[in-house]
C-alpha cells in the first residue's frame, strides 16, 4: 500500500511539475530561446504547416510537443496571404513532425 | 554573486532599451532582484510632466525562419510557447526571399499611359504564367512619380488586373490584385533610369 502511495505521490509530482514547468529542468526562466526538456532543441528548427483561419488567410502552424506555435504568414508589403491552399479552418502540412513526443490533444 | 551577474545583465538590457528609447522621452531605467518574480526593471518615463513606473520581466526572443524566408520572434516560457512575425515599423516583415518572382517592366508590355498589353507582351506573360512553379499569384502594380498620385493609382491597378487577366487565361490562380501607383519607389524617380525601374508590374508567387 506504501509503495503505491509512494509510486502515485511520484507520478503526480512529474505530472504536475510537466504542467507548470518548473520541475525536471524544464524551467525556462533564463533562456527562452531553447526548447527545454526531453525533445530539447533550439527553437529556429521547427517544423511548420499551414493554417487558414476563417477569413481564408494563412498562419504557419508549429505544434512541437508541449507548445503550439502560430504565426501570420505575410507578402512583400506586410498584407496577408491568402493563397487559397485549403478551405478555411483547416491546417495542411506536415507541422506535427517537429518533436517525437506525442501529444493527446 | 547570482544576484550581482543578474542585476548586471538587467542594468546591460535596460541600457540597451534606454539608449533606444531616449530619442522618444527622457526616462530613468532602474534595474534589481527580486525574490519572488526574479530580474526586472522600473522604468520611470517622464513625459508631460507624466510618471510611469513599469514592472518588466525579461522575455528575449529568438528567431524562426518560415519556409518563406521570412523571420518570426519566438519564444518558449517552459510549457507555453509564442510566436509573431518580425516586422519593421512600417509592418514589413524582415525577410531573405530575394526578388518577387517576376518583374515586368511595364514599357515592355504597355504604351505610355495605357493598360491594354501588346501582343508580344501577351506571350511572354502567359509563357511566365505557364512555366512559374507557384500555387497563386499576387498581381501588383506600379509607375513612376509624373502625373497625379490618383492618376497613377488608378493607372497601376489597371495594369496589374490586365496581367491577371492574361495569367487566369493560362490557369493560373490570382488571389489579389493591387495597385500602389508611385507611393511605392523600387529607385530614385529623379533619373530616367530610377524612373523606368520603378514603372513595373511585380507578380508574387506563393508557393
Amino acid at each position: 500500500m506504501k509503495v503505491i502511495k509512494t509510486t502515485a505521490c511520484v507520478l503526480a509530482a512529474v505530472l504536475v511539475a510537466g504542467c507548470d514547468g518548473t520541475g525536471l529542468g524544464l524551467d525556462n526562466r533564463g533562456d527562452k530561446t531553447v526548447d527545454r526538456g526531453l525533445d530539447s532543441k533550439d527553437l529556429s528548427q521547427l517544423q511548420a504547416g499551414i493554417w487558414i483561419d476563417p477569413n481564408g488567410c494563412d498562419h504557419w502552424i508549429i505544434d512541437d510537443g508541449f507548445e503550439g506555435y502560430l504565426s501570420q504568414r505575410l507578402d512583400e508589403y506586410g498584407k496577408p496571404v491568402c493563397s487559397g491552399s485549403a478551405p478555411p479552418g483547416y491546417a495542411i502540412g506536415n507541422f506535427k513532425s517537429g518533436s517525437p513526443i506525442e501529444d493527446a490533444i | 554573486m547570482k544576484t550581482f551577474s543578474d542585476t548586471a545583465r538587467t542594468v546591460t538590457a535596460g541600457g540597451i532599451a534606454a539608449i533606444l528609447l531616449s530619442f522618444a522621452v527622457p526616462q530613468m531605467v532602474q534595474a534589481h532582484d527580486d525574490a519572488r518574480i526574479g530580474p526586472h526593471v522600473h522604468r520611470t518615463i517622464e513625459s508631460n510632466r507624466k510618471k510611469i513606473t513599469v514592472r518588466g520581466e525579461r522575455y528575449i526572443p529568438t528567431i524562426w525562419v518560415d519556409p518563406d524566408g521570412c523571420q518570426h520572434w519566438v519564444m518558449d516560457d517552459g510549457a507555453e510557447g509564442y510566436m509573431t512575425p518580425n516586422v519593421n515599423r512600417h509592418g514589413i516583415p524582415i525577410c531573405n526571399r530575394g526578388d518577387a518572382c517576376g518583374v515586368m517592366n511595364t514599357d515592355q508590355l504597355f504604351a505610355s499611359d495605357s493598360f491594354a498589353i501588346h501582343a508580344r507582351g501577351r506571350r511572354t506573360l502567359t509563357d511566365f504564367f505557364r512555366s512559374a512553379k507557384a500555387s497563386a499569384f499576387v498581381i501588383v502594380g506600379h509607375t513612376d512619380s509624373r502625373a497625379s498620385d490618383g492618376y497613377n493609382m488608378r493607372l497601376s491597378y489597371n495594369r496589374a488586373k490586365a496581367v491577371a487577366a492574361i495569367g487566369q487565361a493560362t490557369g493560373a490562380r490570382v488571389v489579389d490584385i493591387r495597385g500602389y501607383g508611385e507611393r511605392v519607389p523600387k529607385a530614385s524617380n529623379a533619373t530616367a533610369q530610377g524612373r523606368k525601374e520603378n514603372r513595373r508590374v511585380e507578380i508574387l508567387c506563393i508557393r
